[in-house]
Formats: structure tokens, sequence, C-alpha cells
């Protein structure tokens, strides 16, 4: 059993698991599916969303330069980081620079990706996540399991156990509001005495030079605004020409990933504070990371530098509702995760991840810029094969099934062998048990034959036309 | 159209070539109320769809010429399979991206090909007449059918005509039953999981019998509910269209 | 780092070798641009301001509203919130000068924000009716922190500063150069993190309520 198959395997024996994915999931499902029969014009955006990604991926080099030097006039640092390792450092780098003991940060996936949570503990900085979500996994010790909702894998018996032990005055903590409030409590003063906040971009506005954050908490806000310096990490496909196009883009992202029309909180933030501001930060950081992208350009992964990271892929993906985020072993479970994590962490490490999948369509189907998943899933696939990782026995037996295949008289004579000997190993109608069938036979019976091919019966029916 | 009735090929698939060809009969005797001149060619084996589906472009490319080959001259090809049909017409062409003219070949091909259910409706208007089963049943979509070849509301409008038959709505009938061909065999674990909430709101509708349009997801749906014990029996929609559903479902022997 | 931009520009450049003649790139942004108005949401019917106060108050948004005539029955209008909430009259006053000139009498004022305020008044630059979104642009006039650390948050509105649509509003500020913080505030602070379910004041404000100040009639 490799490490995929053992996360696995633990995953579906934890009955906890699915109870807390199918709470999230569903209610996901089910508010995204209102928020999209409430919107005709629902297929008409998703196409122009997924052009106009398209367009910024076509002329990178163009809005990255036009980006650079409007954030620049707004008084913005620029830094460019071509791996994660190297994001960290500048991050770091700020902070120590800063002489910062507190650093509070805003859900970022991108900061995830990186491993800048760790990369700041290595440092000696005291990290306080304010997402609801990623403050629950920050006491839990753990990594997110999802994207939108890091800390879905936790029922509500979980969270209150980890608050009980780690708040301060966690009260009753017997309702979800309770534990939100105990938080709300819990993270004031943290908010206010942080020395630098660090957020991540939904998007960077190539035209005024500002980045976009979405949150519904408030979080965001509370982390860039009260801090000395806010620094920004972004992905640099995460631009779109002008806030006119980030319209469009929200009207996608936020349906998609919570069924709400908008978030509560959408923040355009453009440099340090100005003259007369009362509140802001005074140094305004923007970290661009390529730490992959261009890598994914050239490999003709172009189509998911789209994603808008909205999680509706994986609410949908029936193997994700199974096994959750962390037995993917990566920073971006489901399918997204599928195509992104072999390029970023080798295709031999993780070539489970496009194998599992059956290739349903439906994350396809709900993609707010229409990423085609299962056809890059697939493509991860041919890579794998092409690169010798298909294990052997189903190598081998596939090289068997095309040798047959292409050849129909042997095909038949094979069948109709094969067709005499399978009854031999049924009872009533049915297998439960057959050799090289233990996939199958494991779980589910398989129907026997009919009998005689479909070809051979439908020959001897028209020889006696 | 070059004859009129049309020149058809059934392509049979391999699993109903081997599991259960009954399927291939009420194709045929479908075709036939429509006057097409069906042939079976004797040439065909399989679509190709798991040698494709594990990565092997290169096999799956052998397979598709030979079938590009045998099917040349039909006016139309029809699959009693949606995910075979989408192999064909949509895959197909893909995998000849870079070689103009097997691509002119392909895409010949896949202009011709059909579903069966979605051609009985879509191209010929084709209602059961005289058909009846009393029974009731629900329908599960099978995913290629579904999202490649927009397979959803025809065979539902079929069985409504289809007498005594009373549909029970499937929750969750647009979501993938956990087949996904030889995924079931690589992540049986997985697959089951799957499987298992499928056969649950199969059994919550408290219907008789399970249609569907693809023999492999039946298969893995049949397998698990009678592997749990379910009384729920299975056939493909056409089976039942044709009048062949008081025969034996889905691992009943005759 | 120039090292880096250089390095990733090159990587772009292994790709994408011909980066297009910006006048061809601005030529495909209006092609896509003249798509935008079939794709919004059809929803902005009637006028703006009616359009807005019906969505603030709609169950995604779940903001409490209501239209008063003049900006001097503002004071008032707070009154009857704090009234109705049980809360103190020591309101936290954006420092704004239309707010200011107002006579607050039978309330406390300060112009700051604490961190556990619990009733801040504001003033909006303006509102979305399609989304039912206040807007705040940063100012000496207008603190972010305002929108974000009272409980109780009291917004009020001009009803001519309401644009239909997200897009009006990104016109009408359309090449000026930007504050340092934009705000769509879209309904009170919630958070859906455990376990999907719906909670309200999760670090923002736990209520917002929308004063739409005067009306196309009068």
């Amino acid at each position: 059993m490799n490490a995929f198959q053992g996360r696995v395997t633990a995953a579906l024996a934890d009955p906890t698991l699915k109870t807390a994915i199918d709470r999230t999931t569903n209610t996901a499902r089910s508010k995204r599916a209102a928020a999209i029969a409430a919107w005709p014009e629902f297929a008409q955006a998703r196409e122009l969303g997924r052009d106009m990604k398209d367009h910024v991926i076509a002329n990178m080099e163009y809005y990255l330069t036009m980006f650079e030097a409007n954030a620049v006039k707004t008084g913005a640092k620029i830094h460019w980081a071509r791996t994660g390792q190297e994001a960290c450092e500048i991050v770091v780098g700020i902070c120590k620079a800063a002489k910062a003991k507190s650093v509070t940060r805003s859900k970022s996936m991108l900061g995830e990706e990186i491993g800048l949570p760790h990369a700041l503990e290595a440092a000696g900085i005291e990290r306080v996540e304010t997402d609801l979500a990623e403050h629950i996994i920050q006491l839990a010790g753990e990594t997110p399991s999802h994207i939108i909702w890091p800390a879905l894998h936790k029922t509500r018996e979980q969270v209150g156990e980890l608050f009980r032990a780690h708040h301060t005055d966690p009260g009753e903590l017997a309702t979800v509001e309770e534990m939100v409030s105990s938080a709300r409590r819990n993270l004031r003063e943290k908010f206010m005495a942080a020395d630098v906040g660090i957020s991540g971009a939904n998007f960077l506005i190539a035209d005024t030079g500002a980045i976009c954050t979405v949150t519904n908490e408030g979080n965001a806000e509370l982390t860039t605004t009260p801090p000395r310096v806010h620094i920004v990490t972004a992905g640099i496909e995460k631009l779109v020409p002008s806030m006119v196009e980030a319209m469009t883009m929200l009207r996608l992202l936020v349906r998609s990933a919570t069924g709400a029309e908008l978030t509560q909180y959408t923040t355009f933030h453009a440099g340090p504070k100005q003259p007369g501001d009362v509140d802001g930060p005074e140094e305004f950081h923007i970290v661009l990371v390529d730490a992959g992208r261009t890598t994914m350009l050239a490999e003709g992964l172009a189509e998911m530098l789209r994603c808008l990271r909205c999680g509706a892929c994986m609410n949908h993906c029936v193997v994700y509702r199974q096994i959750g985020g962390h037995a993917y072993g990566a920073t971006y479970p489901g399918p997204m995760g599928s195509v992104i994590t072999p390029s970023l962490d080798g295709l031999e490490t993780s070539q489970d991840l496009p194998r599992a999948c059956t290739l349903n369509g439906q994350c396809h189907e709900v993609c707010p810029v229409a990423i085609p998943l299962p056809t890059l899933i697939r493509g991860w696939r041919t890579k794998a094969w092409v690169q010798g990782y298909e294990p052997l026995h189903t190598a081998w037996a596939l090289r068997i099934w095309e040798f047959f295949a292409l050849r129909p008289v042997l095909y038949q004579l094979a069948s109709n062998l094969a067709l005499r000997i399978m009854p031999l190993f049924a009872k009533g109608g049915w297998i439960s048990k057959m050799p090289l069938a233990g996939g199958w036979t494991r779980y589910r019976d398989m129907p026997i034959p009919q009998g005689g091919s479909f070809l051979a019966q439908y020959k001897k029916r028209q020889a006696a036309k | 159209m070059k004859n009129n009735p049309p020149r058809v090929a059934l392509f049979a698939t391999c699993l109903v070539d081997a599991m259960r060809p009954q399927i291939g009969f009420a194709a045929l005797a479908l075709l036939e109320q429509v006057n097409c001149l069906v042939e079976v060619p004797m040439g065909q084996t399989c679509c190709g769809q798991p040698a494709l589906n594990s990565g092997d472009q290169d096999g799956t490319r052998k397979i598709a010429k030979h079938n590009i080959k045998l099917l040349a001259g039909f006016d139309h090809v029809v699959v009693p399979s949606g995910s075979c049909a989408a192999t064909i017409k949509k895959d197909y062409p893909d995998l000849f991206e870079t070689d103009p003219v097997w691509h002119a070949k392909a895409v010949d091909l896949a202009n011709r090909t059909y579903e069966l259910l979605s051609y009985m409706s879509d191209i010929w208007g084709w209602r059961p007449k005289n058909v009846s089963c009393a029974t009731t049943a629900t329908y599960h979509d099978s995913c290629s059918g579904l999202r490649s070849l927009n397979v959803q509301a025809q065979p539902r409008a079929m069985l409504a005509s289809v007498a005594g038959l009373e549909m029970r709505p499937l929750e969750g009938a647009n979501v993938c039953c956990g087949f996904g061909g030889t995924f079931c065999v690589k992540y049986p674990d997985i697959s089951n999981a799957i499987v298992a909430e499928k056969a649950a709101a199969i059994n919550a509708t408290g219907a008789d019998l399970l249609l569907g349009g693809d023999l492999g997801c039946l298969m893995n749906m049949a397998g698990k509910l009678h592997r749990d014990g379910s009384k729920i029996r299975a056939f493909h929609a056409a089976e039942i269209l044709a009048g062949m559903g008081d025969g034996p479902a889905i691992g009943e022997t005759a | 780092m120039t090292d880096a931009k250089q390095a990733i520009f090159a990587a772009i450049r292994k790709t994408l070798p011909a980066p297009a003649p910006a006048p061809t790139i601005a030529a495909e942004l209006s092609q896509l641009r003249a798509r935008i108005n079939a794709t919004r949401p059809d929803r902005v019917s009637g006028p703006a301001d009616e359009v807005f106060l019906e969505r603030v108050q709609s169950p995604g948004v779940a903001a409490t509203a209501e239209r008063i005539n003049s900006f001097d029955e503002f004071p008032a209008a707070v009154m009857r919130y704090a009234v109705r909430h049980n809360l103190g009259l020591d309101i936290a006053l954006q420092p704004h000068p239309d707010l200011a000139t107002l006579n607050w009498s039978g309330c406390q004022t300060h112009d700051h924000i604490g961190t556990d305020e619990t009733l801040a008044v504001g003033l909006a630059l303006g509102g979305i009716a399609e989304t039912g979104s206040l807007i705040f642009h940063s100012s000496q006039i207008s603190p972010t922190l305002f929108a974000f650390l009272p409980l109780h948050h009291i917004v009020a509105i001009p009803y001519k500063n309401i644009w239909p649509w997200m897009e009006d509003y990104v016109a009408s500020f359309a090449g000026k150069s930007p504050p340092r913080n934009v705000n769509f505030v879209t309904g009170a602070s919630g958070t859906t993190d455990i376990e999907g379910a719906l909670v309200r004041g999760a670090h923002g404000p736990g209520w917002l309520h929308i004063v739409v100040v005067g009306s196309p009639g009068l």
C-alpha cells in the first residue's frame, strides 16, 4: 500500500470525517445551485470569465509590467520570487526588518503552498491565523483540508474541544454561535497588537496596482489595517486588467464558492497609508510569486492558471467527498489539486492523484472559468503512462487487452472462452469472488455473463435467417 | 445522409458484447423500429476507453484507427453507451490533433456517431408504442452521456411513454456512481464508498427497477445493490423501451 | 531581486515568446468588455435606490435598513436603533464633516474607533444596488476600521450615490488614483467555517443597519 492508499484507508475508516465533509459540502452545493439558478446569465458569464483569464495569461508579461508600474505609483514595494522558498525568505526578511514580534495572517492558499506558516515559526515570529478556520487548524496543529473551508474536516464537537483547551474564557461552547463568539474575543487584541499583517490576493488589478481580498469575516481588513506593515503574497496568475474585469470575476467566484452573491467584505488595497489617512500600514509590500506557475504554462497547463480557488470542484467531487482533503497529501485537494500537485510536487510522487478520479466531469461543469479539469487530469495520466509510472499489473493487463482489441478473431475466441469460464465462479446469477476480479468483488457482486457473446449470438441469428 | 433509410452500424461495446447481449438485441430492435438498415460489423471489439483513461494514447490511437476503418461508410454509428459513444465522438478527434489525415477521418466518424437513446429521440423523435412495463423505476444519468453528449431528457421522455411504468426521481441522479472504468478496480475502497452512497439513494426511491444508459455503471450499481441484499433490479433503458422488461434483469439467470 | 523578475519573465517568454503589441491587447480587451453587460444578473429593474434597499434586506445580505427624508433626521434614526437594541448612546462617530455638523444632542460621540466598540456610526461614499453593497474609500474622514471593529455599525448613504451595477461604480472612478482602501461592505460579518453553518459577527460587525437618506420624490 503506498502513502496515498494509506491515507485513503485511514480517511474512509473515520466516520466523523465523513460527517464533517457532508455537513459543509452538502450546504455548499445546495447554496451554489440556488445562486446559479438565480443567475440565468451564468453560462455566458462563465465563458466571459474564461476568456478574460485566458486573455490575461496570454499577455502575462504585459499585465505584470503594468501592475508593477501602477503598484509602485501607489507606494507599494514590489518583490519577485521564483520559488516558494524565495518568497518565504522575502517575507521573513521584511518581518525582521520591521522587528516584528507578532504577525497576523489572513487565509491565503498561496501562503500554505509556499510553506509560509512554517517559515514564520522557524524565524521565531509569533503567527496568528485570523480566519476562523485557519485559527481552528492552527490550534489543532493541522493543515487545511479544503481551500475555502480549511477546517471542513472538523465537526462542531471537535472545534468545541479545541477552543475549550486553548481559549481564555471560552464559555459554554454549546453552539456554533458561542464558538464564533469565543474566537472573536480571543483574537481581538491580537489583531490590534500585530506588527505585520500578511494577506494573499484574490486579484491583482493591473491598471491601478491594487490587490483585492475577499472575506466574509472581515479578518483580512483587520489583518491588514492596524499593523505597521502589510505584506501581500500573490501568484503571478492572479492578474486582471482592471476593476471592471474584477467585477465579472467576483460574480463568478463568490457564487461558486459559497453561494452568496458577494463576499461581505471585498477590499481593494492600494499602497500604504496616504497623507491624512487615519489608519492603514506605513509599509505595503507585494511579493509576486512564480513557484511553478511558469512551469505550468510550459507544461500545457495554461488553463489551470485560470483557477479562482473557489473550491466548487471539490465540493462536487465524489472522491473528495469520500476521502476529504488531507488524503490528497498536498496543499490543494480535489480535482484542481489533482492537476496542480503533480506540477508542483512532481508526477512520480503524486501520480495517484490524477488516477484516483472517475473522470465524471462534474468538476468541469461547475468550474466558474470552465477549466477542463478531466482533460487535464487525463493529460497527467498520459504523462504517467509515457514515463512508465503505471503499475505493472494494470499496464500489462491493458497491453494484453489492446493486443486482442486489434485482432477481432482472436478477441472473440478469447472472449467466448472467458464467458464460459466465468459462470464457474457464480452462485445464482452472481459472482461474489473470482480470480483477478478482487477489486470488483471485494465490495460488489458481478453479474454472470448472459451466455455467448453478442457477436456470436448475432452471427447465429443471421445465419438462421 | 447518403441512404434513405440510413445504413446504421451498431457498435455494441465490449461490455455489452460480453456481459449482456440482450442490450445489443434491444438496440437492434429499436433501430429496426425506425427502419434503419442495421448492421453489426463483425470486426468490432472495444472503443479503447480503458487504454485512453489509463494514459496510453498510442495504444488508443491504434484501436481508434481500427474502428475508424471498420465504421467507414456507414451513415450512422449507434452505441448503446454514453461513455463509449463519447470516446468515439469527443476523444478520437483529439487523439489525432497532429495528424491531419486521420484527424479528418476521426471527425467524420465523430459526426456520424450517436449514443443510442439520444439517437432514437433526437434524430427520429421515436416514442415506444404498445410497450408496457407495470412497475416503478428510477433513472441514473451516467456521467459521460450526461456531460459530453447531453443525454438527460431523452431517456426520460421515452420512458414516459411506456405504459404502466411509474418513474421515481433519484436524488443525485447526475452524481457519479463511482464506476469510472478502471478507477473502480484501481481504487476499490473509494469506489465502494461512492457506490454505497449511490445505492442508498437508489434504495430510498423505493422503486423496483434501476435504469440507466451505460452497462458499466449499471453493473457497478446492480452489483452493489445485490451484495447489500437489495431487491432492486437493473436494466439498460433500451431493454425496457424494446419491451424486454419482462426478461431477466442484470445478474438474473433466465 | 531583479534577477528573480528577469528569470520569471524569461520563463514566461519560453511559452509565450512574442508579447502582443499594446494596441492589439487593448483591442482584445475592449471586445471582452463589450460582453459584460449581457452577463450581469438581470436584477436592477427599478430605481437604483429602491433595488438597493430591497437587496440589503434580502436574506443573502441580511442587513436592516430604513429611509429618512433628510440628513438632519439621521441622529434620531441612530437613537431609535440604539434604544431598540438596548445599546448605550456612546457612539464612535466617523470623523466626517457632514456627520459632525448634525445635532447629536442626547448622545456622547467620539471620533475614533476602539477595539471593542459597541456602536459606530458612519457615512458611506455610496452603494451598489445590484449587490446591496456599501462603498467606503479610506481617507482622513473615512478611517477603514470604522467598518470592521464595532459590534453594531449604522451607516448613512445618500440615495443619489447608489450606482445600479458594480461596473457603474467602477466607471465613476476610472482613471483616478485609488484610495488606500476601497471597501465593499455587503451585510454584517459572517462565517460558515464551522460545518458550513452561517454565524454573524465573526470578526467584523454582527449587525449592520443602513439608512438611505432622501428620495427622488423629495
